[in-house]
C-alpha cells in the first residue's frame, strides 16, 4: 500500500522567493505517472525609470522596444502543444495561469486614448511579435480579436487603469515549434547556453506530451516606495513521457523490445514460450536529466542570484525515492516540506545531473484534484449547421464553483443565442448568473461570449448552443480547405473558491475543428483553364486579323510562284543583287 | 418560325406516337447493354492513390518480435472471455486497454426492433495523440462478433495488442480511437451515432469520452480461434448504408499496402477466386451492385460511412500462409497513411464499381446506364401525355376521300351513306385562299386530371401501410404477414379494377386509364433517375424490374390480357422478394428481419424504395391491365 505524504506546492514556494534579485531562475521536476513533469521559471525585472531611458539589463532589448513602441502595458503570450491531461496528472502547473490554449494566445493591455488607438497599438504589437517569434500572430486580424469583459484580470500594479484596454487574440490552428523555442531562449540572460535553460533542447521538448511557453511582462509596484519595475516571467511547461524521451536520438524508433526484456505475467495458464502477457510496470522508472533532455546541465546560469530560497532546481518526490548527484563541481541541497522537496544550488561551469536509478516505492504524493474537468466537442453532422457542446465537471463534494466561461468564435461560425442551454445534471436551478455577448459581423469581426455560471458540487453542467456555418467566399478558403476550420479553445477562469494566486486559475478546452461547405476547387481550376484556352484561341484570331497586312495576291511579285521553284528563284534574286552590289 | 411551326405541325402526325415504346425499349436494352460493356478494358481504369499525403506503404512496419508473443497472449486471453457476461467482459476489455494507458470508457446500447431487444455494449480507448490537438481522430475497430455471428477472437485481440503497440510512438498527428462494439452492425451504429450526438440517450447511453472529427475507420474482422489461422486473402468491404461508399482512396490505400508492401493479395464483393475474365469482372461488378443495391450494413464499418467518415473492413478469407503479424503491419501501415492526412480525404471518387482490386469504373462512365432506363419510363410518361390529349378516335382526313370505303362491319352496323357529309367542317380563310377544315381537328381535348391523379396518389400513400406494417410488426407475425401480403398483391388489382367497374361502369374512361399510366410512370422516371445519382444499383434494379410496365395497357383482348397481366404477377415486388432471399440462401424472414433492424437502428431507406416507388407504380400498372378483363 502506498501511504501518501502532504504535498506542498512548489508553486506556493516559488511564490515565496524574495523578489529581490534582478534574475532568477527554476526548474521544478514532478514526476507524474510514466512521465516526468518539467516546470521552468526565468523572471527578469528592470526599474521603471531604467526602462523608460531604454537601459535595458537583464531585460531583453528586442521585447522591451515593441513593448514600448506599442503602449503595452502589460503583455501575455502563450504557446502551447498538446493536452494536459487532469485525470492522471492533477492539477495544472501555476493552476493554469501560466497556460495557453492549443497554438498561439496573446492578451495584452494597451495604453490609448480611445478604442481605435488601442487597436490600431494592438497590431503594432501583433506584427512586430511575429517578426520576434516566427509565428503568425500577424494572422491575430480584427476578426480574431475580442475585448474580454470578465475572463481575465491585469497582474500587474497599473495606477492609471482608465485609459488601458484589454485586447485578446488565439490562433489555435498555429503549429509551435522550433523556431518559436529559438527567440524565446534568446530572450534569456544566459541564452539557453548555461543554467537550467541548456536544457531545453527542440528534439525533446517538442516530442513532449504536453508543452507551453509562456512570457509575462507586467509592471509591479512597492507601494510602500512608489518605486515601480517591469518584471518579465518566461515559463515553460512540459510533460516528457519518460520511456519515450529515454530513447537516443539516433534511434528514436520504438522497436518491439527483445522478449527477455518483457515482463511476462506467468501466472497465466497459457504463459510460455511463445506467449507472453505483459506486467504492467509498478516501479518508478530510472531516469537522468540528461537522458530525458537530451543534453546535460551546464552548471548554474552566473547571472542569477544565490541566496537560500532561489535554488534553479527542485525536485519533488517522497523522501524515500533515491536521488543520486552527479557533477564534480560543489553544490548544496536544501530540503523543504516534509523533505518531499528537494533542491539543488549547482556548480558553475560544471555539468549537473540528477540520477534517479528504477525503484519501488511504497508512499506517493498527494495528487492536487483539479477544480474542474471541461470537454467541449461539435455534435452534428452535415455542411449546414452543427451544435458546440461543453461539458464541465465540478469533482468537489463541498465546494460550489463559480467560474466565468469565454468562448471567442470565428465570424463563420454563427451561434443562434437563443438556443444557447446550460443544465446541471439534477439540478432545476439555471446555472447561468450573467451573459456578455458580443454578435459577430461577417468578415468583421467574429462572436464574443462570455457567462458566469456555478456549479454545485460533485455536478456536471452541460453548456450547448447550435450554429449556422457560413459559406465563404472562394478565396477566402485557406490551403488544406478540406480538413475543416479551427475554432478557438473556451477559456475558463475560476472565480470562486480562488486557489492560485492574484494570477488567478484557468482551464482552457480543447479547441473545435469545424467542417465548412467546401467547393471542388479543382473546379474553378478547370473552368480557368477552359476558358483561358477558349479566351487564348479568340485572341489568337483577333490578334492575328488585326496585325496581319493583307496584300493582294498579284500585288506580291516574287512570291508567285510558290515551292522550290519559288525558293530557288528568290534566291536566284538575292545573289543578282548580291552580285550587282559587289 | 417554320420550323417550330414544322415540330408543332408533327404533334398531330399519328406516327409520333408510334415511336417511344420502341425508343423506350431501345434505351432499356442500351441501359442493360452499357452495363455489360463495363467490365472491359477500354471502359474500366485501373486505379490510382490521389491523395499525396496518404504515402502508401512508404513507411517501414515495426510491430514484429515480441509484439507478437503479446499478441498471442491477448488472444488467449480474450478467448477466455466468450463465456462471460457483457457487463464482466467489458470490464475486462477496458482493463486491457487501461493497461497500455489509453483513456477507456464503454456504451451501454439497447434497440427495440421487431419486438426483439438487440442491447449490448460497446467499449473504447482513446490514444492521444502526443501532438494532437483533439480535433481529429481515426478509428480503429474489430466487432466482438463478425457479420457471421462468429466471435473475433484475433481482431478483438490485434486491436488490443496495436493499442498497446501505438501507444509507445510519438508521431500521431490525431487520436486513435480503438473500438470494440458489442457487434457488427448495431454496436457501431449505437457508437457513431453517440459520437455525433444522433442518439436517443433513453436507449442508448452518451459517450463520456470524446475526440475530435473522425477522418477514417478501419474495422479488423479475423475471427481465428485461440490456436490461430493462418490465411489467404484479405477480403476488403467497403459498402456502406444506403449504398453509399467511402472514398476510394481509402479502399486503394489498403490494397495498395496489403498487396504492395505486405504481399497479401486483396479480394472484393465474396469473389474469393477472381481470374480477372470478363466474367468475373461481371459478377464483382453484379455483386458489388446487388450489395449497394440493397443498402444493408456489411460490417462495422458502414455505420460511419452515412456520417462523411470514409470506412472499410478487412476480413481474412481461405487458408494460406499470411499470419496476424502480416494483418497486424498492413493495419499499422494503413494508420501511418490515415495519420499522414491534412484533410479530409476528398481528392478521389465517392460513386464506382469495382471490377476487381485495381480496377474501377467511375460514375461518369456507368450513370447513364441506369439514366437511360430511368429514361424510359419519363419519354413512355410524355407519349401517354400526348396520346392523352388526342380526341378518343382520331378522324382520319383520308376517310373523306372516297378511295377508303369503311370496312364491311362497319358498313352493317352503320347508316349506307358515306359520314363525309356529316362530318362538321370549318371554313378558314389565310389571305386569298380558302381551305375547309373538319372541326374536330380544331377541338381541343379536355384532360380530366382529377380521377387519375387521385387514384396515383393515393395509391402511393396507401402504400405506407405495409411499410410501416412491416418495420414494426413483432417477429412472430413477420412471416405469416409476408404471405398474405404475397397473396394479397396480385389480387389485390383485380379486385380494384373489378370495384372500378362495378361501382362506375363508364369510369375511368380511356383518356383516364392512359392518364394513370403517364402520371404513374412520370414519377417511376423521375423517382429513378434522382435515386441514380444516390444509389445507382438501387435505381438500376428496381428500373429492370418495372421495364414491362411502359408497355403494358388496357385492351379487350382476353388473352394478351392474361399474358401481360401474368407477366407482371411474376414481377411483383413481394414475390420477387421471395424468390430473390430463396435464390440468396437467406430465408424471407431473416430479410424482413434486417429490413426492420435497417430501418430502425441503421437509417435504411430501401423499404421505402421498394414500398412507395416500386410497388405503387406496379399496382398501378397490374390495376390498368387488369382493367381490360372488366
Amino acid at each position: 500500500m502506498l501511504s501518501f505524504l502532504l504535498l506542498l506546492f512548489l508553486n506556493a514556494l516559488l511564490a515565496t522567493v524574495s523578489a529581490e534579485s534582478d534574475y532568477h531562475e527554476r526548474l521544478n521536476l514532478r514526476p507524474l505517472p510514466q512521465s516526468l513533469l518539467a516546470s521552468f521559471n526565468f523572471r527578469s525585472k528592470e526599474w521603471a525609470s531604467a526602462f523608460a531611458q531604454q537601459n535595458f539589463r537583464y531585460f531583453p532589448r528586442s521585447l522591451g522596444q515593441i513593448l514600448q513602441h506599442a503602449h503595452t502595458k502589460e503583455l501575455h503570450l502563450r504557446f502551447s502543444v498538446g493536452r494536459w491531461d487532469a485525470e492522471n496528472w492533477g492539477s495544472r502547473v501555476f493552476h493554469g495561469a501560466r497556460e495557453g490554449g492549443n497554438g498561439v494566445e496573446l492578451w495584452a493591455w494597451i495604453e490609448a486614448q480611445n478604442e481605435e488607438e488601442a487597436f490600431s497599438r494592438w497590431l503594432t504589437l501583433v506584427n512586430s511579435l511575429s517578426g520576434l517569434f516566427c509565428a503568425s500572430l500577424n494572422f491575430i486580424d480584427a476578426t480574431r480579436t475580442i475585448r474580454p469583459v470578465m475572463a481575465f484580470e491585469p497582474e500587474g500594479n497599473h495606477g492609471n487603469a482608465s485609459n488601458l484596454h484589454l485586447l485578446h487574440g488565439m490562433l489555435p490552428h498555429e503549429v509551435v515549434c522550433t523556431e518559436n523555442l529559438t527567440p524565446f531562449l534568446k530572450l534569456l540572460p544566459c541564452k539557453g547556453k548555461a543554467g537550467i535553460s541548456s536544457l531545453l533542447d527542440g528534439h525533446k521538448f517538442f516530442d513532449a506530451a504536453f508543452q507551453t511557453m509562456a512570457i509575462d511582462v507586467r509592471p509591479v509596484c512597492d507601494k510602500a516606495h512608489d518605486d515601480c519595475y517591469l518584471e518579465m516571467e518566461q515559463t515553460v511547461d512540459m510533460v516528457l513521457d519518460v520511456d519515450r524521451s529515454k530513447r537516443p536520438q539516433d534511434n528514436p524508433i520504438p522497436r518491439p523490445l527483445p522478449i527477455e526484456e518483457i515482463e511476462c505475467d506467468l501466472s497465466k495458464s497459457y504463459s510460455g514460450g511463445d506467449t507472453c502477457y505483459p506486467l504492467k510496470k509498478q516501479a518508478e522508472p530510472a531516469w537522468t536529466l540528461k537522458e530525458l533532455f537530451g543534453r546535460p546541465l551546464k552548471g548554474a546560469c552566473p547571472l542569477s542570484d544565490e541566496e537560500p530560497g532561489s535554488e534553479p532546481l527542485c525536485i519533488n518526490v517522497p523522501p524515500e525515492r533515491t536521488i543520486n548527484i552527479s557533477t564534480t563541481g560543489p553544490y548544496k541541497e536544501a530540503r523543504s516540506a516534509m523533505d518531499t522537496i528537494r533542491c539543488f544550488h549547482l556548480p558553475q561551469l560544471t555539468e549537473f545531473d540528477l540520477v534517479l536509478p528504477e525503484q519501488q516505492m511504497t508512499t506517493g504524493l498527494v495528487r492536487q484534484q483539479p477544480q474542474l474537468f471541461a470537454a467541449r466537442t461539435i455534435n452534428g453532422h452535415g455542411q449546414e449547421r452543427g451544435s458546440a457542446q461543453s461539458v464541465i465537471t465540478n469533482p468537489s463534494t463541498t465546494d460550489a464553483v463559480e467560474f466565468v466561461y469565454l468562448e471567442s468564435l470565428p465570424w463563420f461560425m454563427k451561434p443562434y443565442l437563443h438556443t444557447l442551454r446550460a443544465h446541471v445534471a439534477n439540478s432545476p436551478e439555471n446555472p447561468v448568473k450573467e451573459t456578455y455577448y458580443r454578435p459577430a459581423v461577417d468578415r468583421q469581426r467574429g462572436t464574443h461570449l462570455e457567462i458566469r455560471m456555478v456549479i454545485p458540487p460533485a455536478s456536471t453542467l452541460t453548456l450547448t448552443y447550435d450554429f449556422e456555418k457560413a459559406i465563404l467566399r472562394y478565396t477566402e478558403y485557406p490551403p488544406d480547405a478540406n480538413r475543416g476550420f479551427d475554432a478557438a479553445p473556451a477559456v475558463i477562469r475560476i472565480l470562486s473558491p480562488q486557489q492560485g494566486d492574484e494570477k488567478g486559475s484557468y482551464i482552457r478546452t480543447t479547441p473545435l475543428l469545424l467542417p465548412l461547405p467546401t467547393p471542388d476547387f479543382s473546379m474553378p481550376y478547370n473552368v480557368i483553364i477552359l476558358t483561358s484556352t477558349v479566351m487564348a484561341l479568340g485572341f489568337g484570331n483577333i490578334f492575328n486579323l488585326l496585325v496581319r497586312r493583307f496584300v493582294g495576291a498579284d500585288e506580291v511579285p516574287a512570291m508567285g510562284a510558290g515551292g522550290l521553284k519559288g525558293i530557288l528563284a528568290a534566291k536566284l534574286v538575292s545573289l543578282k543583287a548580291k552580285l550587282g552590289k559587289a | 418560325m417554320a420550323l417550330i411551326s414544322t415540330i408543332l405541325a408533327l404533334r398531330r402526325d399519328a406516327r409520333i406516337l408510334k415511336v417511344p415504346p420502341y425508343l423506350s425499349a431501345f434505351l432499356i436494352l442500351v441501359g442493360v447493354a452499357w452495363l455489360l460493356v463495363l467490365p472491359l478494358d477500354e471502359y474500366a481504369r485501373n486505379t490510382y492513390v490521389s491523395e499525396n499525403a496518404l504515402l502508401p506503404g512508404q513507411v517501414h512496419t515495426y510491430f514484429t518480435g515480441s509484439e507478437h508473443n503479446v499478441f498471442r497472449a491477448y488472444r488467449h486471453e480474450v478467448a477466455t472471455l466468450d463465456q462471460w457476461s457483457v457487463e464482466d467482459r467489458s470490464r475486462r476489455l477496458k482493463d486491457m486497454f487501461s493497461e497500455s494507458n489509453l483513456k477507456v470508457a464503454s456504451q451501454k446500447y439497447t434497440y427495440h426492433v421487431s419486438g426483439r431487444n438487440i442491447s449490448n455494449q460497446n467499449v473504447y480507448a482513446v490514444l492521444q495523440g502526443p501532438r494532437a490537438d483533439a480535433t481529429e481522430a481515426i478509428v480503429l475497430m474489430a466487432a466482438w462478433k463478425n457479420m457471421d455471428d462468429a466471435i473475433n477472437y484475433s481482431g478483438v485481440a490485434l486491436v488490443l495488442a496495436l493499442a498497446r503497440y501505438f501507444k509507445r510512438w510519438s508521431l500521431w498527428s490525431k487520436d486513435i480511437i480503438f473500438l470494440i462494439p458489442g457487434d457488427s452492425t448495431s454496436g457501431s451504429q449505437a457508437w457513431v451515432d453517440a459520437y455525433h450526438n444522433a442518439h436517443d440517450p433513453l436507449t442508448i447511453e452518451s459517450l463520456s469520452i470524446k475526440s475530435g472529427a473522425l477522418q477514417g475507420a478501419v474495422a479488423v474482422d479475423y475471427p481465428a480461434g485461440p490456436w490461430g489461422h493462418r490465411y489467404d486473402k484479405l477480403h476488403i468491404v467497403y459498402d456502406g448504408t444506403n449504398g453509399q461508399l467511402p472514398n476510394l482512396d481509402l479502399f486503394n490505400t489498403a490494397v495498395s499496402i496489403a498487396a504492395g508492401q505486405m504481399g497479401i493479395s486483396c479480394t472484393l464483393q465474396r469473389m474469393f477466386s477472381h481470374a480477372d475474365t470478363y466474367r468475373d469482372r461481371l459478377q464483382t461488378i453484379f455483386r458489388g451492385m446487388l450489395s449497394q443495391g440493397l443498402g444493408h450494413a456489411t460490417g462495422p464499418h458502414s455505420a460511419f460511412i452515412p456520417y462523411h467518415v470514409d470506412a472499410i473492413t478487412l476480413v481474412t478469407v481461405g487458408d494460406g500462409w499470411h499470419d496476424e503479424m502480416s494483418l497486424g503491419r498492413a493495419v499499422e501501415s494503413i494508420f501511418r497513411s490515415l495519420n499522414n492526412l491534412l484533410e479530409h480525404l476528398h481528392q478521389s471518387f465517392f460513386f464506382y464499381l469495382l471490377l476487381e482490386a485495381k480496377k474501377f469504373v467511375s460514375i461518369g462512365t456507368y450513370l447513364p446506364s441506369a439514366m437511360l432506363i430511368a429514361a424510359s419510363f419519363s419519354i413512355m410518361a410524355i407519349a401517354k401525355w400526348v396520346e392523352s390529349g388526342r380526341p378518343p378516335k382520331p378522324p382520319n382526313p383520308a376517310s373523306t376521300k372516297p378511295t377508303t370505303t369503311p370496312s364491311p362491319s362497319e358498313k352493317d352496323t352503320t347508316t349506307p351513306e358515306p359520314p363525309s357529309p356529316e362530318l362538321p367542317m370549318v371554313v378558314a380563310k389565310i389571305g386569298a385562299e380558302t381551305t375547309l377544315l373538319p372541326t374536330s381537328s380544331l377541338e381541343i381535348t379536355e384532360r380530366s386530371l382529377f380521377f387519375p391523379l387521385a387514384f396515383v396518389l393515393s395509391t402511393h400513400f396507401l402504400s405506407l401501410l405495409p411499410l410501416y406494417t412491416f418495420n414494426n410488426l413483432p417477429q412472430a407475425h413477420l412471416r405469416t404477414t409476408f404471405f398474405l401480403a404475397a397473396n394479397l398483391t396480385p389480387i389485390l388489382p383485380l379486385l380494384t379494377a373489378f370495384l372500378l367497374r362495378r361501382l362506375a361502369p363508364s369510369r375511368p374512361s380511356a383518356q383516364e386509364i392512359t392518364l394513370i399510366q403517364c402520371f404513374s410512370l412520370l414519377f417511376l422516371g423521375m423517382i429513378l433517375s434522382t435515386l441514380a445519382t444516390l444509389n445507382f444499383s438501387l435505381s438500376f434494379f428496381i428500373g429492370v424490374l418495372c421495364s414491362p410496365l411502359s408497355f403494358v395497357r388496357m385492351t379487350r383482348n382476353y388473352v394478351a390480357s392474361g399474358a401481360m397481366f401474368l407477366g407482371l404477377a411474376v414481377l411483383n415486388p413481394v414475390l420477387v422478394v421471395q424468390v430473390a432471399s430463396q435464390v440468396g440462401g437467406v430465408g424471407v424472414l431473416e430479410v424482413l428481419l434486417k429490413a426492420a433492424e435497417g430501418w430502425h437502428v441503421w437509417g435504411l431507406w430501401t423499404q421505402v424504395v421498394v414500398w412507395l416507388v416500386w410497388w405503387p407504380a406496379w399496382f398501378v400498372g397490374s390495376v390498368v391491365v387488369a382493367l381490360g378483363f372488366f
